[in-house]
């Protein structure tokens, strides 16, 4: 097609048109250095979109922390601080060797790369497990947003009605808890709950590692099948990486806590998280307190559709690094990744003292 | 260098692939064009969608305007009123205006203007185009599947109450929002990195400025678009009392997200169609731009001017006085650099040597139609005045004198400047003309009345009104019934061309910017290696060639070689 450009007066066109014999260098651009500023920029710009589109979210949490202080220091106790803290340093040492995969793409070391973001994509999948398992257990305890929020105060009042029946506000009728039926399982403990309600997730994730294995087994066998082998092991990462934090979650909140707590916790914590179950003095319960989780479902959600894009493109490049598609001077798909990479554990950085460390 | 133009002699003895390939011809089926990476080919698919929207949201305008002919029913309801002006409203935005200079026009031409061979990133452009059309095609699933009655503007609570296609309206948003984003993302990388030798930042042509400054608030300001949307479409299906003030929720804020985006959004369409203006006034007065630094500086201006002023659009919403004040006041300022352009525009025309082809009828049509757009838009800032006029056809005049009469005027100015660039071949001045005279016309004679309807208290989005109202209205409706057969008959005249039209020189006009450099249309890789550019408003830098009745390099005049290049190079 350049034909049609090409004139008599060829002699012009001289070194300029080697660029065309490297698969590495786009068509449209004279150097690499040309190829990898125009990345870099256009990454920086992508990101500076996706803090104005996290701002929206920030802005709504701005607008409800002021409007209804108490509903945020009432319901962020409800949030594990010690699994919000685990996973804050699971996505710093996912940064770390992000960054730490940036520079052997640099250097050229593709094995160093190719380890490097394995472990980024593991620790991205240890951050979802841990993420599932904190959303199953709000869900289970009726903790979610607004038109779906079921007070604590009628599970504590349905378990332990001399307790906290006095504590209970005179805007709660009986009418509103289609969740009170705790009575029914009392006799099950918090874990067995928990991971009833984990079964179907781990069921699904243990088929995946299962199929990804053989696949990976499969295809790593056959010469030229390196893309289908690295698609595979990049599943069986992520999926043994999303079973481990979930289990971790499951035995910490299992074993973790009080060796012996007292009766009364025993009974409560069927109902309400462990936490709140041990608390002596209550904060009374404001009105609205679902709004906190509408502010916490919305943010924790979209960033975790951020990680999950991350995974994905994290993958890609372990294809293309598999591949041997990185050299010293045509880097940048790295570099742009790991650009991104550290945005989406930055807003986490911001997200999780916002909620997680409110008292 | 090297792009030979054989325009003067069509049986000269270059082989035919040279003097015939260019990028509407170098491949041929459907797969060349739908997966194409060529920016000129998406540019031109872009022009057919918007085109395409246009003619439906006008459809839809010329149904409103029927109805309105009478207080009385003439041809629907009032529930099916309300949806027409919704999605006259959405689509004329979201899918007309928004990418029309942009993503069609700005497509097309950037790249050549800075005698690139491609944007920066073409398979996101691409991708930009193929979000577009899933918006559309999402637009279109809501009309279908219960249509959508809360205006183009969403606002709570209504937008949560009402039982049409909300959501499915709402991603097509969210969807069209990321086209846009990705279309200014490209263009900001594309101008920064991909400048050809010698032109620096204060060389680029002022369209260039214009949509760089447009790309700036694409960036910054649709992504709130795109999460505002998401939150509401959450709000509806989840009930997470954002927005929901039975659940603790702010209708107002809403609000203010909303117009953080669509006020700077009012920029992205108002800009670009500058930008053209800047260009058209300058190349068909044959004169150098006057203050070319001021309109460059001018287009900055507004788009930062214009994150500020959102609260004018909340005057009666219940934000706070001091608020309100500030606003007011921030509204005022942003008629500085828009009163900086139109006087340049001005400055240049006085004593140029003005030829009044169809595009620079555009552009003085336009520079009527905003200086009126604009001028009202101050009795609108002001406090006390807007108590009395919001929500009334006042602010419906003006709106439609900035977004239609202005950037759609512009956007036509575009399309006739470069269509000869485009398409390659010229379209009918006359009939160009009078189309345009058509516009003008029917446009000032569907509007104007609406500033009177408006200041004697006529409130927009009625289905019916008092019978004083009517001779007005009448007036309106036939001023739209003549922009609408004006528009027909624009864009037939130029698809006549395209199969009628004569062979289009590479610069009709004497363009001295680096797209009229290349052959019309331009090759598939525009220049084989980056072109030297110059000062793009040096019009002596061009003479007329009555030979190719086109303009070319002066330095080739009077040589006596009847083979001229375009690029300055003769053929030896």
């Amino acid at each position: 097609m350049n034909t049609a450009a090409t004139t008599t007066t060829d002699e012009h066109a001289d070194s300029h048109d080697h660029g065309h014999h490297d698969s590495r260098l786009a068509h449209h651009f004279d150097s690499h250095q040309q190829q990898f500023d125009t990345g870099k920029l256009g990454i920086w710009l992508f990101l500076v979109t996706e803090i104005l589109f996290f701002s929206g979210l920030f802005g709504f949490y701005a607008v409800y922390r002021s409007l209804h202080p108490e509903v945020f220091l009432y319901a962020s106790q409800f949030l594990d601080t010690v699994l919000g803290a685990a996973n804050t340093v699971v996505l710093l040492f996912s940064s770390l060797t992000m960054a730490w995969g940036v520079r052997c793409a640099q250097l050229g070391q593709t094995r160093g790369l190719l380890v490097c973001l394995v472990i980024t994509l593991a620790c991205a999948a240890i951050f979802l497990g841990v993420k599932s398992f904190e959303y199953t257990e709000k869900a289970h305890h009726g903790l979610l947003w607004a038109g779906m929020y079921q007070s604590p105060e009628h599970h504590a009042e349905a378990a332990v009605p001399a307790a906290a029946g006095a504590e209970a506000t005179a805007g709660h009728d009986a009418g509103d808890h289609a969740h009170a039926s705790a009575d029914d399982h009392s006799d099950e403990s918090l874990f067995e709950k928990t991971k009833h309600t984990l079964s179907y997730m781990t069921t699904v994730l243990w088929a995946v590692i299962v199929l990804a294995g053989i696949a990976f087994a499969v295809f790593i066998k056959k010469p030229g099948k390196l893309t289908q082998a690295t698609i595979a092991g990049c599943f069986l990462i992520s999926a043994v990486g999303m079973v481990l934090g979930t289990y971790a979650s499951i035995g910490y909140h299992h074993f973790g806590h009080a060796e012996k707590p007292t009766d009364q916790e025993i009974l409560m914590a069927e109902t309400v998280p462990a936490e709140y179950a041990a608390q002596k003095e209550k904060v009374p319960e404001p009105e609205l307190a679902g709004t906190f989780f509408s502010v916490y479902f919305c943010m924790t959600g979209l960033h975790a559709i951020h990680i999950i894009g991350g995974m994905i493109a994290i993958s890609w490049l372990i294809v293309r690094t598999a591949h041997g598609a990185f050299t010293t001077y045509y880097f940048g798909a790295v570099d742009f990744v790991g650009l991104y990479w550290h945005l989406v554990d930055l807003i986490w950085i911001y997200l999780f003292p916002l909620l997680y460390l409110i008292n | 260098m090297a792009t030979v133009v054989d325009s003067s002699n069509p049986k000269s003895n270059f082989p035919i692939q040279y003097r015939e390939l260019n990028y509407l011809n170098c491949s041929q089926g459907w797969k060349s064009w739908f997966f194409t990476l060529d920016h000129k080919r998406i540019g031109i698919m872009y022009l057919i969608g918007v085109t395409s929207a246009f003619f439906m949201g006008g459809l839809f305008a010329m149904l409103l305007r029927t109805e309105l002919l009478s207080p009385s029913r003439i041809l629907m309801g009032a529930d099916s009123y309300n949806q027409m002006f919704t999605l006259h409203g959405a689509i004329m935005t979201f899918l007309v205006i928004i990418p029309g200079v942009p993503a069609a026009v700005g497509n097309i031409i950037l790249p050549v203007m800075l005698g690139a061979k491609d944007v920066a990133f073409p398979r996101m452009n691409l991708g930009s185009f193929y979000l577009w059309m899933f918006g559309a095609v999402f637009f279109l699933a809501a009309i279908v599947l219960g249509g959508l009655d809360t205006g183009w503007t969403f606002y709570t609570p209504y937008s949560i109450t009402t039982s049409t296609a909300v959501i499915t309206a709402l991603f097509g948003v969210f969807i069209l929002g990321f086209s846009s984003i990705f279309t200014g993302l490209n263009f900001i990388v594309t101008i920064h990195t991909m400048r050809p030798p010698g032109m620096t930042w204060f060389k680029m042509p002022l369209f260039l400025w214009a949509l760089y400054a447009t790309a700036l608030i694409q960036i910054l300001a649709t992504p709130v678009l795109g999460i505002t949307g998401l939150l509401l479409i959450v709000e509806r299906a989840f009930h997470i009392g954002i927005f929901d003030p039975a659940l603790g929720g702010d209708p107002v804020l809403f609000q203010h997200f909303f117009w953080f985006y669509s006020h700077p959004a009012v920029y992205v369409m108002i800009l670009p169609a500058m930008g053209v203006v800047s260009e058209v006034i300058a190349v068909h007065s044959r004169k150098h731009i006057f203050g070319y630094r001021f309109i460059a500086y001018s287009s900055i201006a507004i788009a930062v001017f214009g994150f500020l002023v959102w609260g004018h659009h909340m005057f009666v919403s219940g934000q706070s006085k001091v608020v309100a004040v500030v606003f007011s006041a921030i509204t005022f300022s942003v008629s500085i650099p828009s009163a900086i352009k139109v006087f340049n525009w001005l400055a240049t025309m006085y004593k140029g040597s003005i030829h009044f082809t169809t595009a620079m009828c555009y552009g003085l049509s336009f520079i009527f139609i905003f200086t009126i757009g604009g001028l009202t838009g101050l009795f609108l800032a002001t406090l006390a005045t807007d108590v009395h006029l919001h929500d009334t056809y006042f602010v419906v005049a003006h709106f439609h004198y900035v977004m239609m009469g202005s950037s759609l005027v512009g956007l036509f100015a575009a399309v006739h400047h470069w269509w000869p660039k485009i398409s390659g071949r010229m379209f009918n001045e006359f009939w160009g003309r009078i189309a345009c005279l058509g516009v003008f016309m029917g446009f000032n004679l569907t509007f104007f009345p609406q500033f009177l309807l408006g200041t004697r208290g006529m409130p927009r989005r009625y289905y019916t009104y008092l019978p004083e109202f009517q001779n007005l209205h009448i007036l309106s409706t036939m001023g739209a019934y003549l922009l609408g057969i004006s528009s027909t008959l624009m864009v037939g005249t130029l698809i006549y061309s395209v199969y009628r039209g004569k062979k289009a020189p590479a610069n009709p006009w004497g363009g001295a910017s680096l797209e009229w450099m290349c052959s019309s249309p331009p090759p598939h890789n525009n220049f084989d290696h980056p072109p030297l550019a110059g000062d793009p408003y040096v019009m002596e830098s061009v003479v007329y060639n009555e030979e190719i009745e086109g303009y070319v390099p002066a330095e080739c005049q009077g040589a006596g070689t009847k083979s001229v290049t375009a690029s300055g190079d003769k053929e030896v």
